[in-house]
């Protein structure tokens, strides 16, 4: 943490950056940090509570962000996917962007008022389980000791999806139209996610209208299914849409079908890297299509 | 949150289904599927066409929407043909190294691909959805493509799931169910 | 404040709340009540004591029309969501039509709703139907609200926890407070006592209520200890925050560029979930949906000032470019707009849309900061506000 703070508080002391996102400590956990002064540097903090994609802030949405100037963000591995997807859709320049890496060893589901001990398979992030990036790579500076792994959730996600894989049709219809009832349509998915950056929606467009704004079972449907549609091949699984819902829909469970989806039949993972092209807007000639008659 | 006899949206039942299809609309209590096709304008609906031309005869539940590529089909064309009424859905257009784009077909079949065990794993039947590739002599096929996608629908019957969604209360006192409730090793109960 | 109440308190054990909730449910009577609707996929996020019960798995708690009696959770904390929506729902068709030849054909809702009663109402989610009948009230009467309102009697429950974030008593509440409400349930040992503080609530209490309540030996020593539990319950708040409204008000009104208020929306992601979850927050959106052919329905649903589409021009112009703005706007309308117009604060202290905000926006920590600043006439900037200047 000493070595965060210190690296930040150069940064922004030589002129290298004008701004560095990171976590401090809030009244109710760990939450985002913005310091655009030295002084403020040693405000910066890591741990398992660290939870925040916080490369959701270099989306180009936020003018409220870009205007402060070149800026240092605080990533964890699998943040750095998130990075990749923004410079690989060309929505980001790498020269306005320092990366400082740090070794993660899971996170907490939550960003809570806990000792920040290590996680345990009760508290920990489902996601993390399985993490293929607990060093981040591509990054500046790399910060930490080298982590364990995390530790394996009572339910993973994998099994979560497989337990309603195993459900009839009627059954999984009846789940998800109860859970898409409870959406409020606040869009808090949307603007969270950090590879959700158009400038406008396709649930914003009124002329023509295609997804219904009224918050009707009918509507919402539409919304959560083509969400989790429009981020096919994109989605980097942090699960901060699942997070920030206020009413709770399992969105991780969609995000994570369409991941396997996408790997099963396009052999493609998100990964760290941003010249790999993306499998939507791509093709092969002899994609499978076995469903097509 | 609505009671029941407080406002109804229109569209929504039977009544106005027939009003709404006109007259080759089956007669009340027979249930006719509506089946919405998307076909691209080069191959299949040159094929349809030819289907018609050559007097082959088919089940008349499907109206056609031509678009110019398949690669114009956005699934939420699909989406809204069910919000609107449609029991079954079909995609058709021009055969792999066919399109008159070149490539339009390709990139839709990885949409659908998606889209469909998206689709799936929401819930919707498969049957609802079909996806052919029909080329412009294929008369006979859309035919075929047509029959079977009307044949699976009427097994499955009205798409009430999704045609009543509208109208369901999105606040009640019913739980909503876990996974582990659906799978009935859960200690939740549901009504 | 409401120890002068207490002479005509009823006392109703848990028993018959529940076989009075069952008679009205038979009858055909909705009744709300906080229920159980789900567990908490995130219960440090949500109105965690409302989540949180020792060696129990967090649920989900909400307002909920019940099916039965025995799903009723009073006493618990805060429901996820306010009770706005039973009286503004999160949509409502106001009107749908349909073209008969080259007529139109309209059909309306209902603005008689039947008769209703909420009970276990959070004090602060009753407050905010009175507060927002002002508005709702202001240049033309809005039938569907008042309908609603007028329809239905409501309870509410004295508070039996709050966590850290809430803090009603800063903006004129109490946890026992009967605003907005026509009654008040207080937890006492083997049931509640219960009062009523309007023409309505004693007319529910006399048609339905009094059959169940009994008037045991021990009643002097039942309401002492109602009244003890009510002192404590504002004792146990007034210690959350401390703020001077009207200063507030005032100077939001007069230091709207102030670099506080123009840099208050550096981490919020705009998603609005804090204004979904508001008991006050009541803008609404008007949308036309066709239903088929010729036909739809037009509905209102609830908006949200934290989206750019809020305040987007048809031009494509947008006065409110960015986060910052979008959240100065909330602040101001809720502390400096709304009492200025209405005379009073469009905040009843509940704290959800604290709770909610995964990105650590805090409207306590934003409050002190700006009564800070309210109170010294004119803010130096402070150690939290480094997220840039211009709005």
């Amino acid at each position: 943490m000493k070595e965060l703070q210190e690296l930040a508080r150069t940064l922004l002391a030589d002129g290298e950056v004008e701004l560095v996102i990171g976590w401090e400590e809030g009244r109710r956990g760990a939450r985002p940090a913005f310091i655009t002064s030295p002084d403020d540097a040693d405000r910066l903090i890591f741990d398992a509570r660290c939870v925040h994609n916080l490369a959701t802030y270099l989306s180009p949405r936020r003018p409220q962000v870009t205007r402060l100037g070149k800026l240092a963000l605080v990533v964890k591995g699998c943040d750095v996917k998130a990075v990749a997807g923004l410079l690989r859709e060309e929505q980001l320049s790498s020269d306005r962007l320092v990366l400082i890496g740090v070794r993660c060893g899971g996170v907490f589901e939550e960003p809570a008022l806990k000792d920040p001990a290590q996680p345990t398979s009760e508290t920990v992030a489902p996601r993390c389980y399985g993490c293929d990036n607990r060093e981040p790579a591509r990054v500046a500076y790399l910060l930490g000791e080298p982590q364990p792994e995390p530790p394996m959730p009572a339910t993973t996600i994998d099994d979560r999806v497989a337990m309603l894989d195993a459900l009839s049709p009627d059954e999984r219809w009846q789940f998800w139209t109860d859970q898409f009832s409870k959406c409020v349509r606040c869009y808090a998915c949307r603007q969270v996610c950090p590879l959700c950056v158009c400038e406008q929606c396709i649930a914003d467009k009124t002329m023509p209208q295609w997804i219904e704004t009224a918050s009707h079972p009918r509507g919402n449907l539409a919304w959560n299914l083509i969400r989790a549609l429009h981020l096919a091949g994109r989605c980097v699984g942090c699960g901060e849409c699942e997070r920030f819902c206020p009413v709770d829909i399992p969105l991780s469970l969609l995000n994570r079908k369409v991941q396997q989806i996408v790997e099963e039949r396009f052999d493609y993972v998100v990964s760290d890297d941003p010249e790999r092209p993306a499998p939507i807007g791509d093709y092969r000639p002899d994609d499978q299509e076995e469903f097509i008659k | 949150m609505k009671t029941p006899d407080e406002l109804r949206t229109y569209g929504a039942t039977a009544d106005d289904r027939s009003a709404i299809d006109g007259p080759d609309a089956s007669p009340a209590g027979k249930f006719e599927p509506r089946i919405t096709a998307f076909v691209c304008n080069w191959c299949t609906y040159t094929g349809a066409d030819l289907a018609g031309t050559s007097r082959l005869h088919m089940a008349t539940n499907v109206r056609i929407i031509r678009l110019p590529c398949t690669g114009r089909i956005d699934p939420l064309f699909i989406i809204k043909a069910f919000e609107r009424g449609a029991d079954g859905v079909i995609v058709s257009g021009c055969h792999p190294a066919d399109c008159h784009y070149t490539s339009g077909n390709y990139h839709a079949r990885r949409r659908f691909t998606v889209f469909r065990e998206l689709a799936v794993f929401l819930g919707i039947d498969p049957g609802r959805l079909t996806f052919s590739w029909v080329s412009a002599s294929e008369g006979a096929k859309w035919r075929d493509v047509v029959d079977g996608a009307v044949s699976r629908a009427r097994e499955l019957g009205p798409f009430e799931g999704y045609h009543g969604l509208v109208d369901r209360p999105s606040l009640t006192g019913e739980s909503f169910a876990t996974i582990e409730d659906l799978l009935g090793d859960g200690s939740g109960e549901r009504s | 404040m409401s120890d002068e109440r207490h002479a005509d308190e009823l006392y109703l054990t848990e028993e018959s709340l529940t076989r009075l909730v069952d008679e009205l449910l038979t009858a055909g009577t909705e009744v709300i009540a906080p229920a159980v609707t789900g567990s908490c996929a995130s219960p440090a996020a949500i109105a965690s004591a409302a989540c949180l019960r020792p060696g129990a798995a967090p649920e989900l708690i909400e307002y909920a029309a019940l099916h039965d009696a025995s799903q009723m959770a009073l006493g618990r904390g805060l429901p996820n969501l306010s009770l706005k929506g039973f009286f503004l729902p999160q949509e409502e068709a106001l009107v749908s039509w349909r073209r008969r030849g080259t007529g139109l054909e309209l059909r309306g809702p209902r603005v008689d709703a039947p008769s209703r009663i909420a009970l276990g109402v959070k004090p602060c989610d009753a407050a905010a139907l009175e507060i927002v009948d002002k508005v709702m009230n202001w240049d033309t009467k809005d039938e569907l609200w008042n309908g609603r309102r007028e329809a239905t009697t409501v309870f509410t429950l004295a508070c039996p926890v709050e966590d850290e974030s809430c803090f009603c008593a800063a903006v004129g509440g109490t946890p026992d407070g009967t605003r907005g409400a026509d009654g008040l349930f207080t937890p006492v040992e083997g049931g509640y006592m219960v009062q009523a503080t309007t023409d309505k609530g004693r007319a529910f209490i006399d048609s339905h209520l009094a059959a169940h309540a009994g008037e045991p030996a021990q009643s002097d020593s039942l309401r002492r200890q109602a009244a003890g539990f009510r002192s404590a319950a504002r004792e146990r708040i007034a210690g959350h925050l401390a703020i001077d409204g009207p200063a507030i008000r005032d100077w939001v009104a007069a230091n709207f560029d102030d670099p506080l208020l123009t840099s208050l929306g550096i981490r919020c992601n705009g998603c609005g979930a804090c204004t979904s979850v508001c008991p006050t927050c009541h803008c609404f959106d008007i949308v036309d949906e066709p239903d088929g052919v010729s036909c739809g329905t037009r509905r209102r649903c609830w908006d949200t000032c934290q989206t750019g589409r809020f305040t987007s021009h048809a031009s494509g112009h947008n006065p409110r470019e960015d986060q910052n703005v979008r959240f100065r706007q909330r602040i101001n309308h809720k502390f400096a707009i709304y009492p200025l117009r209405f005379g009073e604060i469009l905040c009843t202290g509940c704290g959800r849309c604290t709770r909610v905000c995964h990105a650590g926006q805090d409207l306590v920590e934003i409050l002190s900061e700006i009564d800070d600043a309210a109170r010294r006439g004119r803010p130096a900037v402070t150690a939290d506000s480094d997220g840039g200047g211009e709005g």
